[in-house]
């Protein structure tokens, strides 16, 4: 024992080490996952079984970064999952009608763009709950998925459309090095510009960013819109992953997202929170859930241990901003 | 029955601070004994060991004598003890005497239904044994801060309180209704109850408590009658300094209009209010809480919209509601009277809330220039003298005073130009008011134009360069400096000047 400990570490100091903390728990629990699953299965630590679990999460990355924006502000997105089924169906559409893959992936995320923008508007700018507007545009956008497959899927064989999804490189799919230039840009998007700012002012308080003039009304709706265009993309990741169009693809998608962004530390009440965090969530809650289909644990459980791990979370996230309140 | 209570030896520590050292305090039945010390000076933790908030390390409490044991804030209140909040604990949808009686309701005998005429009566009788003026029928939210804390007080007193723990009541409140409660302390008095009063306003203190206690760094520095001591030497013992009496030096204001109002009305809020304020002037509004003030600044700062009249800026006509964004853009700014409310971002750093404003002058190519940033806010933390640990801290842990003066610290960039302050200085220590005003006087002699409101006459006086007092949306009389007269301003705003048209 030196004599050098230094009693009293200051507020500021408690709150970055309180995230580094947290980043540590959570690395430290993927480690732990991986060696419990890898014990159980010898299967789960091969290199393929690796490739298959990064792809199956793949969407999930995605979709999570942009519910990190949004939940950043306070708010949720719930019609994320509908969301990919309709741009999903809109892109491929057009694929089938046009023969052009580069407008097929365009309108994608633009239709995606579009359910955003519909719920930023209502969001933002006309001051509605966040809850019930997505869960509106959450029934809306699979009602139109439906419409626009007439309920069956549509198979698509162009090499270019299912490349993102679809391609490996040896054992490494080609969507993940994707992923990860789409989290640097959107980290870059997030710290290092005025908007990004403005996402946690919003998040933080809606009343004083309003007042300082960051127009807090204008980046809930671009924050909801970007939600949407990830929503899109994911859509031509989807389809790419299955070579087709499903009217049901992006089920419960929107639940695994919101539970990988609390888990990865960004607070329900919004301000609070990294995108690291959420790719670390992602991750943890992939190979947990890509642990349990490979032990074979049966597949009714696995909804009852994905509930069981929201509540937790939730618990977890209400204490410790309970604990900062004070 | 003389109730007392006596602390004694008391000592608490938080790791390795020392936040009480062997305090003694005492409150008897019949007196107000002040409390006075700079945040942090270890007041409220006091006052949390008394009403079992938090549990003392040493030391015992003694009620009439004999030991007590206050382990939790239903001991306190067992013994009769009540802690009146800043936080207003009502329900603002129920009634005066619902809200009196929530918990503890009279029914009708032996019936399930409420004897809504017996509670009424009950309170009625309690407000008049006390001289105030209230319908016990009336809903909570129609109440005023003012009127909100003498409820509070009543429901305390109704549950058998003897003593009652004000902090700061005053800092939320009228002239008017400071008035009222003042009676109504002395009222209290004469019936026995024991008053532990927690303030930084000196005339208050010398103007109703018998005992006056300072408190610095943990332990007690002067306990007093206010009859042998002087406010000079509670504000020396306060701070360990002694304050210089402040005269603000004549100074002559250029001739350069920068803000033109003319025949501004708007419904309920304030009429036909017309004055100018020039570059380099400190403009101060005054009047009672309703004056319109308030609302005037917000039209101005383009928060509301629908007036009528005309309000010019650098010679252009303003488009009402245009919106604080265009108010930012052209070198406004706003510091507004709810810090909580729509002042900081609790959630985020002292960097991120001194720094929003100034972003987009920060930023190259679509990216903010970090070291940018970094250097206008340490410039802007040290020119505030706030108290920081570093940028990186989260605003929320700050005090009061560190708070507000983030608030002022945003907007300290040269483009500024025309600076709205709402009540500047409402509920921070007297260190915090003086960086503060020495900041506006520091921005005025830039050239800043600065117009505040603000509710205290003394800082009203000390401020101005130029008074304006109102009286319920009406400006009353102009007083430029250093031609101010007191008296004659308490009565403008009292309503006792109305110029000649307002009758009409």
């Amino acid at each position: 024992m030196t004599s050098t400990v230094t009693v009293n570490p200051t507020a500021a100091k408690a709150a970055i080490s309180g995230l580094t903390l947290r980043y540590l728990v959570l690395a430290g629990l993927i480690v732990l996952a991986s060696v419990g699953f890898s014990l159980a299965n010898e299967n789960f630590y091969s290199l393929v079984n690796i490739g298959i679990l990064l792809r199956s999460i793949a969407v999930l990355f995605l979709v999570s970064m942009g519910m990190t924006f949004v939940m950043l502000t306070g708010g949720i997105d719930l019609s994320v999952g509908s969301n990919v089924a309709f741009a999903g169906g809109v892109g491929v559409i057009t694929l089938t009608t046009t023969g052009s893959a580069p407008l097929g992936f365009l309108t994608a995320i633009l239709a995606g763009m579009a359910i955003g923008t519909i719920n930023g508007i209502f969001i933002g700018r006309l001051k509605l709950s966040a809850f019930m507007v997505t869960l509106a545009t959450f029934a809306l956008a699979r009602g139109l998925a439906l419409v626009i497959y007439d309920a069956t899927s549509i198979n698509v064989s162009d090499p270019t459309f299912l490349w993102l999804g679809g391609t490996s490189w040896g054992n490494i799919p080609v969507v993940i090095p994707f992923v990860f230039c789409v989290f640097v840009a959107l980290s870059v998007l997030l710290y290092r510009t005025p908007f990004g700012r403005n996402v946690y002012a919003a998040g933080a308080n809606f009343n004083t960013a309003f007042v300082l003039g960051r127009r807090p009304e204008r980046s809930v709706v671009w924050i909801y819109a970007l939600s949407g265009a990830l929503a899109g993309l994911s859509a031509i990741v989807t389809v790419g992953r299955v070579s087709s169009g499903q009217p049901w693809s992006g089920l419960y998608l929107e639940f695994d997202a919101i539970t990988a962004v609390i888990l990865g530390g960004t607070s329900l009440f919004g301000g609070r929170g990294r995108l690291l965090g959420t790719i670390l969530g992602v991750l943890l809650y992939g190979i947990i859930i890509n642990g349990l289909v490979l032990t074979g644990t049966n597949p009714y459980l696995q909804s009852l241990i994905k509930g069981m791990i929201l509540l937790g979370v939730v618990l977890l996230d209400s204490w410790t901003q309970r604990g900062k309140a004070a | 029955m003389n109730n007392r209570i006596d602390m004694k030896g008391i000592g608490k520590s938080f790791f390795a601070t020392r936040a009480l050292d062997n305090v003694d305090f005492s409150s008897v039945a019949g007196e107000v004994h002040a409390l006075v010390g700079l945040n942090g000076a270890g007041k409220s933790t006091l006052m949390k060991v008394l009403g079992g908030v938090i549990q003392r390390d040493q030391g015992v409490i003694e009620l009439n004598g004999q030991p007590i044991e206050i382990a939790a804030p239903v001991d306190a209140t067992k013994h009769g003890v009540a802690m009146i909040h800043q936080e207003y604990s009502l329900i603002n949808e129920l009634t005066v005497a619902d809200n009196i009686f929530l918990g503890r309701e009279l029914f009708i005998g032996g019936t399930p239904f409420l004897n809504k005429r017996e509670m009424a009566r009950r309170v009625r009788a309690q407000l008049d044994r006390f001289g105030l003026d209230l319908d016990p029928a009336s809903p909570v939210r129609d109440l005023n801060s003012g009127e909100k804390q003498i409820v509070e007080i009543i429901r305390a007193l109704m549950s058998d309180s003897w003593l009652i723990v004000m902090d700061e009541p005053t800092s939320a409140l009228s002239e008017e209704d400071k008035e009222r409660l003042f009676g109504f302390i002395r009222r209290m008095k004469a019936e026995g109850v024991a008053i532990i009063y927690i303030s930084h306003h000196m005339p208050e203190i010398f103007g109703i408590a018998e005992q006056v206690t300072v408190m610095r760094d943990g332990k007690i520095v002067l306990s007093e009658r206010t009859s042998n001591t002087t406010e000079a030497a509670v504000i020396k013992t306060m701070t360990g300094t002694e304050l210089d009496d402040f005269v603000k030096p004549v100074k002559t204001i250029s001739d350069d209009v920068l803000l033109d109002v003319r025949g501004l009305t708007h419904a309920h809020a304030y009429q036909d209010v017309s004055f100018d304020l020039r570059r380099g002037e400190i403009l101060v509004l005054t009047g009672l809480r309703g004056c319109g003030a308030p609302e005037l600044a917000k039209a101005i700062f383009g928060l509301t919209s629908g007036y009528e009249g005309t309000i010019s800026y650098r010679g252009t006509t303003l488009r009402p509601g245009r919106g604080p964004a265009a108010a930012v853009r052209d070198g406004m700014g706003m510091v507004t009277e709810n810090r909580d409310k729509n002042g900081i971002m609790a959630a985020l750093s002292v960097r991120d809330n001194i720094a929003l404003p100034f972003l987009e002058k920060a930023t190259r190519g679509g990216l903010i220039n970090a070291a940018k940033v970094e250097a206008v806010v340490a410039k802007a933390i040290r020119e505030t003298s706030t108290k920081t640990s570093s940028p990186d801290q989260e605003i929320r842990f700050l005090s009061g005073g560190n708070k507000q003066k983030i608030c002022f610290s945003r907007w300290l960039d040269e483009d500024l130009e025309l600076l709205i302050l709402l009540e500047p200085t409402r509920g921070i220590d007297v260190h915090a008011k003086a960086d503060i005003y020495r900041i506006i006087e520091e921005l005025a002699t830039r050239g800043v134009g600065v117009l505040i409101l603000s509710y205290e006459i003394d800082e009203v006086i000390m401020l101005a360069d130029r008074v304006i007092t109102l009286y319920q949306g009406r400006s009353v009389a102009s007083y430029s400096h250093p031609d101010f007269d007191k008296d004659k301003m308490l009565a403008d705003m009292a309503g006792a000047n109305l110029p000649a048209a307002a009758h009409a």
